[in-house]
């Protein structure tokens, strides 16, 4: 973005204006461009998608009304938050409940900046990429907590309260076990990382050593924590707090929460991608435009895939209990993300230009559980017939 | 840890919220309420309200014939309505003393029982979905859909039958309809095997739900729990077995009980997966019941007035919610004089207030969904 | 569960059942679904699936009707009222008014099986949605209908014999001798 901005200036296209000037309505305009052209229908397709796919595992049919195959719902729910009353209550307070959802908003938009979509698409490639990445999205925890002691609603409050305990708690099993990316990048760019890694999965970090391939799982399941998704759904925990800490909020308002929640998935595989899944990564194919799309399109496909498991994750398992979750964090993940980070680290002495065959070994191994699933879900649809119909007509 | 004693200071010191959970709360089940003080995430003490659903079904029954009373034994509980039917036409039967046909008794232990699956589906459905697990809800949801697609061929109707009637039952069950039953138990026996590995075996079902607010023995008797949730903490009483009604004694059937399949005897584990071996008992005993049906009529000559003679019953069926007693008092004319109803999941909301000390807010939510609360039988 | 075995079996448990409950919900998502969108139509009308024991709203033949108020005396709620006008001169009775009141009606079935000609009956129609209350309440006499009187030996009358039939089956399947509620007189 800055070299492209860079090579504009030295064409003269923006003679007599200052540099800065020039730089900050570029931001503005990349910032506009990504939200409005990729973030908003991103979301917004996401939650149809949820939906949908969700209903499909249930036996139902799902938002199937506005436009081919319901995909246009979320035009419609937009537009039905946006004529919604907003609604402040008189007990709220005045200037931080209102506040609250942009600053979730904002904690989310910021993590797009590092997060590229090709060789050269990118906002800005930041040396400090990733941990740039953690920190903004620890800004989310700052506008749920406000969200949740400003409704002024008990509610609202354990909600805000349990979701402080755990973003916070949970970035440290994430931290760590982007931590050992990190070791074996050599660069906290993600860039950096992604030309570190290669088209093929045994070039992947994922399958570079046993040691990764259980940090891709640590992360994954640290960054459903973060991102407050089932089973860590415990801040708005529905059958327990009505709505967490989105209680009180209606119209507009309460759509940012859940605008910030639905992007906050692609990021989260967005950001798997770019640490175990080699990115943007294609076999040379030559032309420069063909090779840029088929680079967004990998990308794309790549973050997308956990984006579906985690809706599926969310669509089959129970919630855990706070107290739980915290266990789960402390007495598994985080001892388990040490052994990871160490684990990389003694691989890296042991082999100090990587093992070709641990790599391949480890791919083998991941098609392997991967066929092994499939046999299973082969298995469920033979075993169980739920296509009983009474009445054959449907 | 309810009873901590905190430093207290002018500036920071800690108190005690009240919070109200319900009338409107998505996992009370209907209209309930918990006045609820906790401690953060710590409960203090949980007490019920009831009384947001009540109809006044008693008082209605002064005012009925017995014929046209037995609709209103509908809306009583109406996920398991033929149990309250049961039991209604059981005491008008017993102040009478009206035979009811054989026919008429297997029809009505065939109904009951597919109406015991259906209830119990809810159940555990509804308790997956308390827990968060969305999907296995909609699948209960599903196989219920199917029993209540039997039903309307049975009685017409889905959901409150007024099927079974003073000396038989309603309609006859047809062979059609037979075979269609059998055919749903052979699809749905697999399926209860399906959602025992999609929700009953999940790790983090079980660590919600084992060693969580468990019923000793001791207290299931004090409290006078019945039903499963008396069965869970080990107690082996079900009516069909103990005080033997309708052709009950003439089938084999286990009565469940809980062991501390997962953690201690009587948590919420195993409140939960005795109500899931009740499903397969109970598809047991349609199966037997659709073998062993006589030809006959299914309900006897009951004069159109009945007059039952002076004088008070009291009848106990065992509904999915435990033991559903009716005390009906006749003073010889067309309409009851009294009638009283105990049901099992008012007993049930006494054991909350004492069960919650010192849990966890979500786990108060398991105890509910654990008791198998029904809002319109808790208040009638 | 204790020590370090214990560590890990949970870790191990968590993963498989885990593992399971996926693979379940996968292999609904290549299944169909269950459901319908409700507008949607399937081919035939639901109306003709359900079964002819299926209870619903109230419909009344009035030309079988023999007005013995069978049905009006048996309703538990009351939902049903029926005015019989008399007229003096012909000494020829007819109906002056016979409502129901679908809000109120519990579709207990009791006035169905009460009837002795299969006159109420409940039709398969479920969809009763009205704007106001009083749109659900059924009038059954938009013009002067006298009482039916049933013949003894059968009826002969051609516009009648198809009606009478008609009910005759309802009653069979709803409220048979060797099978229904309504049997027994007292």
């Amino acid at each position: 973005m800055q070299a492209f901005v860079d090579s504009l200036i030295q064409q003269g296209y923006f003679t007599g204006m200052p540099t800065q000037v020039v730089y900050a309505i570029a931001m503005i305009a990349a910032a506009f461009a990504v939200l409005s052209f990729f973030v908003a229908p991103l979301a917004g397709v996401t939650s149809w998608l949820e939906r949908r796919v969700w209903a499909r595992m249930q036996s139902r049919v799902g938002p199937n009304r506005v436009g081919p195959q319901g995909i246009l719902q979320w035009l419609a729910d937009g537009i039905k938050n946006l004529l919604k009353e907003d609604l402040i209550p008189a007990a709220a307070d005045q200037l931080l409940f209102p506040l609250a959802p942009y600053i979730v908003f904002i904690g989310f938009l910021c993590t797009f900046v590092v997060i590229p979509f090709g060789s050269n698409l990118i906002v800005a490639d930041l040396d400090i990429g990733i941990l740039y990445l953690l920190a903004v999205t620890s800004i989310v925890v700052v506008g749920i907590l406000m969200a949740g002691w400003s409704s002024n609603n008990k509610w609202s409050l354990l909600g805000g309260m349990r979701s402080a305990a755990q973003i916070v708690s949970y970035e440290i099993p994430a931290g760590l076990a982007v931590l050992s990316i990190i070791f074996l990048a050599g660069t906290m760019s993600t860039q950096g990382i992604i030309k570190n890694q290669g088209w093929a999965p045994w070039d992947w970090y994922l399958f570079n050593n046993p040691f990764t391939f259980i940090a891709f799982f640590l992360y994954f399941t640290a960054a459903l924590a973060e991102g407050n998704r089932t089973p860590f759904d415990i801040p708005e925990a529905e059958s327990e707090l009505v709505a967490g800490y989105v209680t009180e909020y209606s119209g507009m308002r309460f759509l940012f929460f859940f605008f910030a929640e639905w992007g906050n998935l692609y990021v989260i595989g967005a950001v798997a991608t770019i640490l175990f899944l080699g990115g943007w990564q294609v076999p040379a194919v030559g032309d420069g435009l063909i090779e840029g799309v088929l680079q967004f399109v990998v990308f794309f496909l790549k973050a997308y895939l956990w984006v579906f498991v985690a809706m599926w994750v969310r669509a089959t398992l129970p919630r855990v209990r706070v107290d739980q979750l915290m266990a789960l964090c402390w007495k598994y993940m985080v001892p388990l993300s040490f052994l990871c980070v160490i684990g990389t680290a003694a691989w890296m002495v042991v082999f100090p230009h990587g093992n070709r065959w641990a790599s391949v070994g480890m791919f083998v191994l991941g098609v392997v559980i991967l066929l092994l699933f499939f046999g299973r879900v082969r298995y469920q649809i033979r075993h169980s017939k739920p296509e009983l119909y009474l009445r054959p007509y449907i | 840890m309810s009873e901590a004693v905190y430093p207290q200071s002018e500036v920071f010191h800690t108190e005690d919220m009240t919070i109200s959970v319900g009338p409107q709360h998505p996992s009370t089940h209907g209209v309930l309420r918990f006045v609820v003080r906790t401690d953060g995430e710590v409960i203090g003490e949980a007490i019920p309200d009831v009384g947001y659903l009540h109809r006044s079904i008693e008082k209605i029954g002064e005012k009925c014939t017995y014929h046209g009373y037995v609709p209103y034994t509908d809306r009583a509980d109406y996920l398991a309505a033929m149990f309250a039917n049961q039991g209604f036409c059981m005491a008008a039967e017993k102040l009478a003393a009206t035979e009811v046909t054989r026919r008429g008794e297997f029809c009505r232990v065939i109904a009951c029982e597919l109406n015991r699956i259906a209830s119990h589906l809810i159940s555990v459905g509804t308790f997956g979905q308390d827990i968060g697990a969305i999907t296995p809800f909609l699948h209960a949801l599903r196989e219920r859909e199917t029993i209540n697609d039997l039903m309307e061929e049975i009685c017409g109707a889905r959901l409150t039958y007024n099927y079974i009637r003073i000396g038989g039952v309603g309609y006859d069950i047809t062979q059609e309809t037979c075979d269609k039953i059998l055919t749903f138990l052979d699809h749905f026996d697999p399926i209860v095997d399906e959602y025992n590995r999609l929700l009953s075996y999940n790790k983090i079902y079980i660590e919600r739900l084992a060693n969580v607010a468990v019923i000793t023995k001791e207290e299931a008797f004090q409290y006078n729990l019945v039903g499963p949730n008396l069965r869970a903490s080990g107690i082996k009483w079900d009516i069909r077995r103990d005080i033997p009604y309708s052709v009950y004694p003439e089938l084999d059937f286990e009565v469940p009980v809980g062991h501390g399949e997962k953690g201690t005897l009587g948590d919420c584990y195993d409140r939960y997966w005795v109500r899931m071996q009740e499903l397969q008992e109970s598809s047991k005993i349609v199966r037997q019941c659709l073998k062993m049906m006589p030809k006959g009529p299914a309900i006897s000559k009951v004069p159109r007035k009945f007059k039952p003679p002076a004088g008070e019953v009291y009848v106990r069926v065992e509904a999915p919610r435990g033991d559903m007693g009716y005390y009906v008092v006749s003073d010889g004319s067309e309409y009851p004089y009294r009638v009283r109803i105990r049901t099992g999941s008012f007993t049930a909301m006494g054991i909350i207030d004492k069960l919650s000390r010192g849990i966890m807010v979500a786990d108060l939510i398991a105890l509910i969904a654990s008791l198998d609360v029904d809002a319109p039988e808790i208040d009638r | 569960m204790n020590g370090f075995g214990g560590y890990i079996k949970n870790i191990v448990e968590t993963v498989s059942t885990i593992f399971e409950g996926l693979a379940i919900t996968l292999s609904h998502l290549v299944r169909r679904p269950m459901t319908i969108q409700y507008p949607d139509r399937i081919p035939k009308p639901v109306q003709e699936t359900l079964p002819l024991r299926y209870r619903g709203i109230l419909e009344v033949d009035l030309d079988i009707c023999t007005g013995c108020l069978a049905c009006e005396r048996v309703c538990p709620i009351s939902c049903i009222t029926i005015g019989i006008d008399m007229n003096k001169e012909t000494k020829q009775r007819t109906f002056g008014h016979f409502d129901i009141d679908i809000c109120k009606c519990m579709y207990c079935g009791l006035c169905a099986e009460a009837c002795p000609t299969g006159s109420i009956r409940h039709s398969q129609e479920f969809e009763g949605a009205s704007y106001s209350p009083a749109g659900l309440v059924r009038h059954f006499v938009t013009r002067p209908v006298a009482l039916y009187k049933p013949k003894k030996g059968g009826e002969t009358d051609p516009t009648m014999v198809e009606k009478v039939k008609i009910g005759q089956e309802y009653l069979d399947e709803f409220a048979t001798p060797e099978g229904g509620a309504g049997a027994g007189e007292g």
